[in-house]
């Protein structure tokens, strides 16, 4: 019997249960949710952006919360808060940005409110009527600093992004029909906008910022001229009615244009400034460039009437145009009598430019220069030039010998430059011309030939065939006292008186001719030519075998004869002559010359009876014509005695250079002295 | 008033059918299912759910719930804030609604299920039925607190309007539906058996 031991009683506990066992797998939800949870919270934190402030004059329709801020029309930002800066002068917006782009907003960034417009264009940022205003920004794609504080532009930039263009600033001295939004053409194609049309500086003018876009913006140089196009412009000419309208849309908001005229200007950096010209005509004529500032201006005062001088009108400094008339008044002035008298006073505008010296010169620096010039003898007076010279300009040119002068620099409202006479005019130049050319005529040539001449005259005078002549020269000699006696016979005397009458009227309208003295001169001018080129030689010739035989006849017997019918005419005439101051014509004469203006009526009837005159001579020369017809053609003499006759005939037509002579001295006429 | 638990009888009920076997029994011999020992070590679920839901309700309510974009612009809402908009458009019906819904009803089952599982093991004789009343109540009304989701979600679905009006989910929406999971998950990780726990103390300290 054996007792098998039992085995020890094991103590039996339950394992020891350790918490891990104990605990859930469920747990991990908890923490997994606390995981995500803390990770959004701080993902949202960190992902809030960064606050920048931005000063605005107002807040309209800015929400906290709610107002986007927009970088290319896309939300980058919302505003947080709406507040005040330190002094209430202005609204401080705090826009939180978004992270990414917080970076590039540096102190280059510019901001401002996109509202909706309604004018006279049209609608724009219609959609911010629904959506609110916004706040939109730019800034370039360069990350630099980030300054917190900004101050938003006042109205939308001309562009958002200045490097997609060149913006310019055009000065006008009133805005005319142009609009904020109206096109800048070039061309005809719209390559840029306007945009912030405001006052200048001074309120003496507009200024207007310009947006030329980028391919077109190479267009540009700073020889550019701008002018406007707006409205539209009628015209009528010998073609009928002309209507220019350059586009719908510069008839509704108006436009600008430009071109380039003039090579040699530089690149535009972006707001240089520029001048609006109203018309296209005014851009290619001014001679002031893109000057913007105020033109040097001075006064001129002239003692001489101006008439014809207009605003506008140019003005050439060294026959340089340089600047132009831009007013004229009267100035009453008191000189040291106490009399009063008025000058007229022009107002001139220069550009520096025509003058040599630089664009921008300053006023005084160009009076300065004008200064030293007038010292010299540099002096403004009235100039005409044209073709008839009646366009009067203001010359600023050295005057010889002039009488110095100094600048009046002090006076109001402009200094002043001193004057000079005016200048002739052209007539009085071309007159000149004429004579000097007259004075080169062969003046030498044609007396030596006269020379000649006579000497062939005396030689023509021992030829056989004159020395037949004297016997015929009696007859005709007896035929002229025949008609003298005629002439007696038909109360000559009263005619002549008549005739003299004519002669005055004739002496009045020479005097009256004189007024046409430029075409006379003229034609003068052309006669001196003509005589230049006559054949004075052969004349000198053919006179030389005239008078050769004249020499002949007068040494013939019959030329013996000669004196006593000459004598016998000369009797007639003395006798006609007493007979003539027998019928008072002396005092009728005076009485005539007294009352010159009287005598006018009397001129017709003259004139009428002159050609009766006249024909007797024509007839006299018929007389001789076949006198020397029935010498036949058998000598030269023919042809020479004709050319006489003629002569003769053409001497009474020169009766009018005799009428001069008496007009001038009547006494001299009758008393044969 | 006495009860005898199945614990203090030494059985375990089937959490199916509801029939009892001794303590040990690995299945339900007649529906087959496994029998589940009440412990206490089960309330770690309850205590993990809870929490889980309460780390998901606070963004759910500092989160915008509703991104609305009208014609006027784009509008965040978080739940009580939607509630006081509401209120100063004079919705004081619909706003009662919300506010029930989405406020109260998490928050009284938070603090609901927190008191049931504090009170296992430590609670008064009296009042166990009460405390299976709460446990019965929040089971129930936890997948209303769903309503708030619910309606973002047939909101976001039907009003799509294009740039006139859209209503976008916000993160929160997704924030409040895991928070109301997690306390439906808690409540139903919770075992009512453990309300009875108690009498056994009771009895036995007579």
């Amino acid at each position: 019997m054996t007792d098998d031991p039992k085995p020890a009683e094991m103590a039996v506990k339950p394992a020891p249960d350790p918490i891990w066992t104990r605990l859930s797998v469920v747990w991990l939800v908890p923490l997994l949710a606390l995981a995500v949870t803390l990770g959004v919270a701080w993902k949202t934190y960190s992902d809030r952006g960064m606050l920048i402030e931005i000063d605005f004059a107002d807040a309209t329709g800015l929400v906290p919360g709610e107002t986007p801020l927009k970088f290319r029309e896309v939300e980058v930002g919302r505003v947080e808060t709406v507040g005040f800066n330190e002094d209430l002068s202005s609204v401080r917006i705090g826009v939180r940005v978004h992270k990414d782009v917080a970076p590039y907003i540096d102190a280059a960034a510019r901001f401002w409110l996109v509202r909706p417009q309604v004018s006279a264009q049209g609608i724009s940022r219609l959609d911010t009527v629904l959506s609110g205003t916004f706040i939109e920004g730019f800034w370039d794609s360069t990350p630099e600093g980030e300054p917190a504080i900004f101050t938003g532009l006042d109205r939308p930039p001309v562009a958002p992004d200045p490097s997609k263009g060149t913006w310019i600033e055009l000065r006008a001295d009133d805005a005319g029909g142009l609009a904020d939004g109206a096109p800048v053409l070039y061309r005809g194609v719209t390559v840029g906008r306007l945009q912030n049309l405001r006052l200048d500086e001074t309120g003496s003018g507009v200024a207007i910022d310009a947006y030329i876009e980028a391919p077109h913006d190479q267009r540009l140089s700073t020889t550019t001229r701008f002018w406007d196009t707006s409205g539209f412009k009628v015209s009528v000419g010998a073609g009928g009615v002309n209507l220019d309208v350059r586009s719908l849309a510069t008839l509704v908001q108006g436009g600008i244009e430009f071109d380039t005229y003039t090579t040699g200007g530089t690149v535009v950096r972006n707001g240089t400034p520029f001048r609006l010209y109203r018309s296209a005509e005014d851009a290619k004529g001014s001679i002031f460039g893109n000057d913007v500032t105020d033109p040097a201006r001075y006064t001129l005062l002239f003692d001489d009437a101006i008439q014809g001088l207009e605003r506008g009108a140019k003005v050439q400094f060294r026959g340089v145009e340089a600047g132009e008339v831009t007013d004229i008044s009267i100035r009453l002035r008191t000189d040291s009598v106490g009399t009063r008298y008025a000058q007229q006073q022009v107002v001139i505008s220069l550009s520096p430019e025509r003058m040599g010296l630089a664009r921008d010169t300053d006023t005084a620096v160009v009076t300065e220069f004008l200064r030293a010039e007038v010292e010299q003898g540099l002096r403004a007076r009235i100039a005409g030039v044209g073709l008839l010279g009646t366009t009067l300009v203001v010359e600023l040119t050295d005057i010889p010998d002039v009488a110095p002068a100094v600048m009046g620099l002090d006076a109001e409202p402009y200094p002043t430059i001193p004057t000079g006479p005016a200048s002739q005019n052209d007539l009085s130049a071309s007159a000149q011309g004429i004579f000097t050319r007259i004075e080169a005529l062969p003046i030498e040539q044609v007396l030596n030939s006269a020379i000649r001449t006579l000497d062939s005259i005396s030689a023509a005078a021992e030829s056989e065939d004159i020395r037949k002549m004297p016997g015929e020269l009696t007859g005709l000699l007896e035929e002229l006292r025949t008609l003298v006696e005629g002439l007696n016979a038909q109360d000559a005397a009263n005619k002549t008186i008549a005739a003299i009458d004519g002669v005055t009227e004739a002496a009045s309208s020479v005097l009256v001719e004189i007024e046409g003295l430029g075409d006379t001169l003229a034609s003068t001018d052309k006669a001196a030519q003509a005589v230049a080129e006559m054949p004075l030689g052969e004349i000198g010739q053919k006179i030389d075998g005239i008078l050769a035989d004249l020499r002949g006849m007068l040494g013939s017997e019959d030329a013996a004869q000669l004196p006593r019918a000459l004598s016998d005419t000369l009797s007639e005439t003395a006798g006609l002559l007493a007979d003539l101051r027998a019928g008072g014509a002396a005092e009728k004469l005076n009485g005539t010359l007294s009352a010159t203006q009287e005598a006018a009526s009397a001129i017709s009837g003259a004139t009428d009876r002159l050609p009766a005159l006249t024909r007797k001579l024509e007839d006299l020369v018929t007389t001789a014509e076949g006198l020397v017809q029935a010498y036949g053609d058998r000598s030269a003499f023919n042809t020479e005695m004709l050319n006489t006759m003629r002569e003769l005939r053409r001497a009474t037509a020169a009766f009018g250079s005799l009428a001069r002579m008496i007009e001038r001295n009547p006494r001299a006429f009758i008393l044969g002295r | 008033m006495s009860f005898l638990t199945a614990k203090d009888a030494g059985l375990t009920g089937c959490t199916r059918c509801g029939r009892v076997w001794p303590e040990g029994t690995a299945d339900c011999g007649r529906c087959g299912a496994r029998l589940q020992p009440v412990e206490t070590r089960s309330l770690q679920k309850v205590w993990a759910w809870w929490l889980a839901g309460l780390i998901f309700y606070i963004p759910a309510n500092l989160m915008p719930m509703l991104r609305t974009a009208t014609l006027a612009g784009a509008q965040e809402n978080t739940i009580l804030g939607g509630v006081i908009e509401l209120v100063a458009h004079h919705n004081y019906g619909v706003a009662a609604i919300v506010f029930f819904a989405s406020i109260l009803i998490p928050i009284g089952k938070f603090l609901a299920i927190g008191y049931l599982a504090l009170a296992v093991g430590t609670e008064a004789r009296i009042g166990n039925h009460r405390h299976l009343h709460l446990y019965e109540v929040v089971e129930f009304i936890g997948r209303w607190s769903m309503i708030d989701v619910f309606v973002v979600a047939i909101l976001s679905a039907l009003v799509r309007l294009g740039f006139v009006a859209t209503v976008h989910p916000g993160p929160a929406a997704a924030a409040f539906a895991l928070s109301v999971a997690f306390t439906m998950l808690s409540a139903q990780s919770f075992d009512p058996r453990l309300i009875w726990r108690g009498e056994r103390a009771r009895n036995e300290d007579p």
